[in-house]
């Protein structure tokens, strides 16, 4: 079902597209909390499996590049196992109108992997389009997948045990931003941090990022010094193209062995340092002092009547 | 007389039997305080029965009738036995067991205290004070009875390292806050005589501002202390108290230090001359004091801030200029001083002997070295933790009903924003 596709139609997806349908998810998947269970043997069954949510994308086509700009939501009926037709039309008039380009382009949903039953309806959407896109959204959070969980499928007709079928087909997309939504999305991206930390402050924010950055570069170079320490060894046949490229990007890398850097680096580090401190006792003398007007007001018997200064 | 010998032998026997595990001690603990009478009626026969047990092991046996040995009046000549055996007793006792009877512990070693300083001889009590002391602690920042006593001896004995070593804690808990006063006091002193002027007026500081509801002696002497170490260390006194001192100190303190006040403002004018004529006047009242080494470590402290001063007008000056501003007899002398001032670091400068000219230097520290950095990072570490403490007492005190009636009352009659029924009155 997933070999790649062979239309030669070049994909590009909008980060609002991806937003939408994870917010949409993320609604009715909130909505639909199942009460807490109270007996304890229920305790072995699993949660409900997470809703599936459906919805169409609308964009522009021009020529083999396929643009999905936006989408919205569609209610599926289970009993005849199709999207609502009338709604679905009623919202495609509505978006007609403000954006007259735009035209259906596909379906959307969410799940780990297409299936058998999507078939049905990627047909009945065929009489809007002739070849609908299926863009599918995997909502399960993998901290280890470092790409969007997001795959587009286009239907292929492909002869199967002698009768042909429609199956859906992998294809790449790139993401294509316009400036407002890169904007919004880099705010939305540093709201909070990756690893859910506390530091809610921009400092600690901007350090994070910049840590993770040393930290990729890093890992990055360990892997080229195994690289250079296998073909060392002679595990690796030497190629000359890798190791002029490696010599160059370590001559791009900062040089941090000469003294100058070690003075440089120690007074700035003692600047921080001290700036540390004297935040941390300008904190602990404002404990201090509050501390001490309690004590006064509780325990000093001649303490300043007068109550406390107007509101300012 | 036959029943009660019997009985004595019993319970030895049942300490004997119950020192082991921690439940056994605690039961011991609570026979042993039943029978406080029994060994108080029998005090001639306690002697021979303290051989028959072990210190280390049977612990909180051997300190009930150690108590009661010590509670009788001991003379000159069994005084020596007994100091011996009571620190021999606190060298090898178990600290667990005696925590559980800490008064008795105390007791004990307050006798030995006084018995010590009978035979006139402080400096043999203050090793078996501090293991006794270290042993009665709860953990390093706990201040016990024990501490003050220790101080008193290191300073009668002038053993005053051994006292800073105590001084280093920093405190936390206190037992008994005259406990508090004292120690701090005597910690004071010996820093004095260590030279160490920063941290005895720190202890000073703690004397003077501690909380009081009435004004006590110790306090009375320390600010007299506070007002020369301020003078000698910093070279400036202030009289207005911080805040947190309690009213009746800053009331009353100031009334009975006249003399060393006026020591302050001559100290203000810069010259050596009035400073003198003040203490010629006063001296008497120094010398009851038994502040007269100190007052004079003051007028000495006057040349060195002078020269201080210099140094912030003058890049380079002559030793004879030195010695005549600063108003010493000759260039020799201004020479020593300076030196020493170097030496100790409190004052940058090179003396060029040749021409005798003295040469004002900059703080050579950078700040950029990794010692620095070491300093710094374990400084941070300090004030988080100070600063953790603050806030877990901050918030124990602002639950205190004490304070929260105190600050329902103070409330004003309405808040800006509700105009709602405030409740003017905040009863417990």
């Amino acid at each position: 079902m997933a070999s790649s596709s062979s239309s030669g139609l070049t994909f590009k997806l909008h980060p609002l597209v991806i937003v939408n349908i994870s917010d949409h998810y993320t609604r009715i998947k909130s909505q639909s909390q199942p009460p807490p269970t109270s007996s304890a043997a229920n305790d072995a069954v699993s949660s409900p499996p997470p809703p599936r949510v459906f919805g169409c994308v609308i964009g522009i086509q021009r020529g083999r590049t396929v643009e999905i700009f936006n989408s919205f939501e569609l209610l599926y009926d289970v009993s005849t196992h199709s999207l609502d037709r009338a709604f679905l039309e009623k919202k495609q008039e509505l978006y007609k109108k403000v954006f007259p380009h735009f035209y259906v382009l596909g379906w959307y949903s969410t799940g780990s992997d297409a299936q058998e039953s999507d078939m049905q309806i990627h047909k009945a959407l065929m009489d809007i389009n002739e070849s609908p896109v299926y863009l599918l959204l995997n909502p399960s959070i993998n901290h280890a997948q470092k790409d969007l969980p997001v795959t587009i499928y286009e239907s292929e007709l492909h002869v199967i045990d002698g009768i042909p079928q429609l199956i859906f087909v992998r294809s790449s997309y790139t993401i294509e931003t316009v400036e407002a939504e890169r904007i919004s999305v880099d705010h939305v991206a540093h709201l909070k941090p990756s690893d859910g930390g506390s530091a809610a402050t921009q400092l600690a924010a901007h350090l994070t990022g910049i840590h993770s950055a040393i930290k990729m570069l890093n890992s990055r170079i360990r892997v080229l010094h195994h690289y250079l320490l296998a073909v060392q060894k002679g595990d690796l046949p030497c190629e000359n193209s890798l190791l002029r490229q490696v010599s160059s990007l370590l001559r791009r890398l900062p040089t941090i062995e000469s003294d100058k850097f070690q003075d440089d680096f120690l007074m700035e580090y003692n600047d921080t340092l001290l700036i540390t401190y004297l935040a941390m006792f300008t904190n602990c003398s404002s404990t201090m002092n509050e501390l001490v007007d309690k004590f006064n007001t509780a325990y000093d018997r001649h303490s300043r009547r007068g109550g406390r200064a107007a509101f300012i | 007389m036959n029943l009660n010998m019997n009985s004595m032998e019993s319970l030895v026997a049942q300490i004997q039997g119950l020192s082991g595990s921690i439940a056994d001690v605690n039961q011991l603990h609570s026979l042993l305080k039943q029978s406080e009478d029994l060994f108080h009626s029998e005090l001639a026969r306690l002697a021979p029965l303290l051989t028959e047990l072990d210190p280390s092991i049977h612990s909180l046996g051997y300190l009930y009738i150690l108590e009661a040995c010590t509670s009788a009046p001991i003379s000159k000549e069994q005084a020596n036995e007994l100091v011996l055996s009571v620190a021999r007793f606190i060298n090898l006792c178990a600290a667990e067991q005696i925590r559980l009877a800490p008064d008795k512990f105390i007791s004990v070693c307050k006798r030995f205290k006084d018995q010590v300083m009978l035979l006139e001889d402080p400096m043999r009590g203050v090793a078996p004070m501090l293991t006794a002391l270290r042993k009665l602690q709860l953990s390093s920042e706990h201040l016990t009875t024990l501490h003050p006593d220790f101080l008193l001896l290191c300073l009668l004995g002038k053993c005053y390292k051994t006292g800073l070593s105590i001084l280093e804690d920093d405190i936390f808990e206190v037992d008994q806050p005259r406990d508090f006063f004292l120690y701090c006091y005597y910690g004071g002193m010996i820093c004095i005589g260590q030279k160490k002027f920063s941290k005895a007026l720190e202890l000073l500081h703690n004397v003077v501002t501690a909380p009081m509801s009435i004004l006590n002696s110790i306090a009375v002497e320390a600010y007299k202390k506070y007002i020369l170490v301020s003078l000698i260390h910093l070279g400036q006194f202030s009289i207005s108290f911080p805040k947190y001192t309690s009213s009746v100190a800053q009331r009353n303190l100031k009334n009975f230090s006249q003399p060393y006040l006026d020591l302050v403002n001559s100290y203000g004018t810069g010259k050596i001359s009035e400073l003198e004529t003040c203490v010629l006047a006063n001296n008497e009242k120094f010398e009851f004091d038994k502040n007269l080494g100190l007052v004079k470590q003051v007028v000495s402290s006057m040349y060195k801030r002078n020269i201080q001063r210099l140094t912030q007008t003058y890049l380079t000056l002559s030793l004879q200029d030195i010695a005549n501003t600063v108003q010493l007899h000759s260039a020799k002398e201004a020479e020593m001083h300076v030196l020493q001032m170097i030496q100790d670091g409190e004052i940058y400068a090179t003396i060029n002997q040749k021409d005798g000219m003295v040469r004002f230097l900059e703080d050579p520290e950078q700040y950029k070295s990794c010692e620095m950095i070491e300093r710094i990072d374990s400084s941070i570490q300090r004030i988080m933790m100070l600063s953790r403490k603050l806030t877990d007492m901050d918030e124990l005190l602002s639950c205190d009903p004490l304070y929260l009636a105190k600050a329902g009352r103070e409330r004003q009659r309405f808040d800006f924003d509700d105009f709602d029924t405030v409740p003017s009155k905040f009863t417990i």
